[in-house]
């Protein structure tokens, strides 16, 4: 797990209790966390009482060291003796250690979750819906007679934007060869995840 | 049911007396190409010239073979109907006998080609699937993440649109679901009812 410079000094700061008592570290730890991992914390807590003596560009350089180290052990999946290292490099002792691992710990598949669903990728099939009607007749050709299936494939994507549903019309067999398609991959990937 | 032939109909294919049954079928056969693939005006010049009449005079009686062999086949008249239809015309046997086998010949053709005027959505033409897993990105390393990459083909109007989709695999498995459920509706017997009953 590498740090740049920017980061190890501004660790290395944190682990100062000197800046940093035992409950100003405690606010920090858990207010990095929070930042990365709850969607709705745009206005971050760092303006906690037990922070507020401590110069604000300190603070700020502190949250982003600590952040960025959660977000490089998250991207490595590192363990706990990768982060151990790593924080005692920056001179952390034993129990900010302990805390900051425990912390992880607590936060790791949400973390995991978050980074792994970053990224590009083609648009998502969610759902599948259905209609089933039987034609009778068209103003150019009556009796008619057929069944036919009317299916909309909802698909979203990363960027929220909304996407128009593909949906197409198909015939019995046409459909019967569709889900017979997907079936071969279902099975595919079943037997794949049996290896 | 019975086609009503107007006026003006009945005129244009009063011609068809005029000429013999092998000029008839020809006639017939004109009639379907022009369905088929457009008009062709070069050709009722040249039959013109060889029969002595005016292009105008051939033109109005291969579409007024055109007409009732349309509207007959829209309406799936069967060949009594045809037959009664085509009596008020005054024809001969033979030819009211050549004209109802030109409509059974053609029929299906033509029904074809008219169902294929009728307001359309893309339709499924074929899939193809291909199994992924990811396993690293920019942001997570060491991630196992299958995924079906699916290429979904569909025809409009003539046009082959190509849809690249992805999903994974609990979604995959609901798609069929869902998807079977609706194939299964066919076989109820509320369906099965209705497509009995309406002929």
């Amino acid at each position: 797990m590498e740090l740049s410079e920017y980061v190890q000094s501004g660790l290395q700061i944190l682990a100062d209790s000197g800046c940093f008592s035992p409950s100003a570290y405690t606010v920090l730890l858990q207010t990095a966390f929070q930042s990365l991992l709850n969607a709705q914390a745009d206005q971050v807590a760092l303006d906690h009482p037990v922070l507020k003596h401590i110069d604000p560009t300190v603070l700020k350089h502190c949250h982003a060291a600590a952040a960025t180290c959660i977000l490089e052990a998250g991207k490595h999946k590192a363990d706990k003796s990768a982060i151990s290292t790593c924080l005692e490099d920056c001179k952390f002792d034993r129990e900010r250690i302990e805390q900051f691992c425990t912390e992880y710990q607590k936060n790791k598949d949400t973390l995991e979750l978050i980074l792994g669903s970053i990224g590009r990728c083609p648009l998502h099939l969610t759902d599948a819906s259905w209609r089933l009607e039987y034609q009778i007749k068209t103003n150019q050709l009556h009796k008619t007679y057929r069944p036919a299936y009317l299916v909309t494939l909802n698909v979203e994507n990363n960027d929220s934007r909304s996407h128009p549903d593909v949906s197409f019309s198909c015939t019995m067999e046409q459909l019967q060869d569709l889900v017979g398609k997907l079936k071969d991959a279902a099975k595919s990937l079943e037997r794949a995840s049996q290896m | 049911m019975l086609l009503v032939l107007s006026e003006e109909h009945k005129e244009h294919l009063g011609f068809l007396t005029q000429v013999d049954s092998a000029v008839v079928g020809e006639f017939g056969r004109i009639a379907v190409e022009f369905l088929r693939k457009g008009t062709n005006p070069k050709i009722y010049e040249g039959a013109a010239r060889k029969l002595n009449v005016s292009s105008d005079v051939i033109q109005h009686g291969v579409e007024g073979l055109t007409y009732l062999l349309t509207e007959g086949s829209k309406l799936m008249i069967s060949e009594i109907d045809f037959q009664d239809s085509v009596l008020v015309l005054g024809f001969s046997e033979e030819l009211n006998k050549l004209l109802l086998q030109l409509y059974l010949d053609n029929r299906k053709e033509i029904r074809s080609i008219l169902g294929e005027l009728a307001p359309k959505l893309p339709s499924y033409h074929s899939l193809e699937w291909r199994l992924d897993v990811q396993l690293a990105s920019r942001s997570l390393r060491q991630q196992i993440k299958p995924a079906v990459t699916i290429k979904l083909h569909l025809d409009q109007n003539g046009d082959q649109t190509t849809k690249i989709l992805q999903t994974d695999p609990a979604t995959l498995l609901h798609l069929i679901q869902q998807l079977e459920q609706a194939l299964g509706e066919m076989k109820t017997n509320h369906c099965r009812r209705i497509v009995r009953n309406i002929k």
